[in-house]
């Protein structure tokens, strides 16, 4: 996956100038305050509960590590006006499904993470704070 | 640090927005994602729409703003930002945590949060409906009426605003503002002298110009000026945003200003 996402990186470098666009939204509070960009997370569970809420989306997520202890773990998305306008419904992420979550984690060591890429259950990748629609767009850098 | 955010930023857009956006959302934006310059897909093209009374017509729901995480970046050419020492000083001491927009409450003038936006304009007032950050309104009195006196208004988020034509150009002149909303994430401050002058022109039908001047002689040396862009979003509509509902991120950020 890391040299495909390397092969990605080479072929679209030249368009980055127009990518840019597209970063993520947040709306009301600075990424670097609260998340950490040196602790990218990437983990598969069961969703628990989906929050369709403002300023963030919530999916709560149980992983299970190698011993089967279950750690939830509290993602937050774009807001559901940003995820709608790009394209999510409410039946792209449900209850039960199971899903691989990307993202960074809260710098205060909660298991928290700001989310940039989901894995579907069927194996789709969909961005999980893509500004979309007409809204995208604050710059977080 | 960069590169990983340059690479999500990539992969977000190489297997997210390509592919993923072609589902509109019921009201949601079905413009092509196009270069607008910004936020969101280009505006669309045409002459400027015209009121039954030859005034240019703003209706509609529109994108864009000053950056919500530093106005500098929204500056005119030859524009700078002087503060006073405690100005300065007080930007200093902010913290994120303490934003009062990242705490729910009105984003104040000039700052927009980055969502769409809808001028109602009517023969007497004009209304921005702000999709967020509140879910609130501004209004301005286009009636030809002075500026509410003193006595009967209190410091304010949004102040007191009235809006004259200058040719094509609506003048909005805002006074009485309360201290407590930030110009951006940095913590840019001001002062209950906040006094601002927006000036709107709808250039054409796919964009409406905002050149603002922002005097404050109670936090900055001079007055400065900043402008954006904003674009038409003929086919999307408003959503709800209830900011307080689910308010989680103020617990966990702890990090000094001046990061984005």
């Amino acid at each position: 996956m890391r040299l495909t996402m390397r092969g990605k990186v080479g072929v679209l470098g030249a368009g980055l100038g127009l990518l840019v666009g597209a970063l993520p939204a947040l709306a009301h509070h600075s990424f670097a305050a609260e998340y950490d960009e040196k602790k990218p997370v990437k983990v598969t569970g069961t969703v628990r509960k989906v929050e369709w809420t403002n300023p963030h989306s919530r999916m709560y997520l149980d992983v299970k590590d190698a011993n089967g202890t279950v750690t939830v773990w509290n993602f937050e998305f774009g807001s559901p006006n940003h995820l709608f306008r790009a394209g999510w419904t409410r039946n792209t992420v449900k209850e039960g499904d199971q899903i691989t979550v990307e993202g960074y984690a809260a710098k205060d060591g909660s298991h928290l993470a700001q989310t940039r890429l989901v894995t579907l259950a069927d194996g789709k990748k969909v961005p999980g704070f893509a500004g979309g629609g007409d809204s995208g767009g604050a710059p977080t850098q | 640090m960069r590169t990983h955010f340059a690479r999500w930023i990539i992969i977000a857009s190489a297997l997210g927005i390509s592919a993923w956006a072609q589902q509109p959302a019921t009201g949601g934006a079905s413009a092509p994602a196009g270069r607008g310059k910004g936020r969101g897909p280009a505006a669309p093209t045409g002459p400027t729409p015209r009121l039954a009374d030859g005034k240019p017509d703003f209706n509609g729901v529109w994108n864009g703003g000053p950056s919500s995480q530093d106005i500098s970046l929204a500056l005119m050419t030859g524009e700078q930002i002087v503060m006073t020492p405690a100005a300065e000083k007080l930007m200093q001491g902010r913290r994120p945590k303490d934003d009062p927009e990242a705490n729910c409450l009105p984003a104040g003038v000039p700052r927009m949060a980055p969502y769409p936006w809808r001028i109602v304009q009517q023969g007497t007032h004009l209304f921005i409906l702000f999709e967020a950050n509140i879910h609130s309104f501004r209004q301005i009195f286009i009636d030809g009426r002075q500026h509410t006196p003193e006595a009967n208004r209190w410091p304010s988020w949004y102040g007191d605003s009235i809006g004259t034509w200058d040719g094509d150009t609506l003048v909005v002149d805002t006074v009485g503002f309360n201290d407590r909303f930030w110009f951006d994430a940095k913590g840019h401050p001001h002062t209950d002298q906040l006094h601002t002058i927006e000036r709107y022109t709808r250039k054409d039908l796919g964009n409406l110009v905002v050149e603002t001047t922002i005097i404050d002689p109670g936090a900055y040396a001079k007055p400065f000026k900043i402008s954006y862009t904003a674009r038409f979003a003929a086919k999307d509509e408003l959503m709800e945003y209830i900011c307080a509902e689910n308010n989680q991120d103020v617990s966990h950020i702890s990090s000094p200003t001046g990061l984005p």
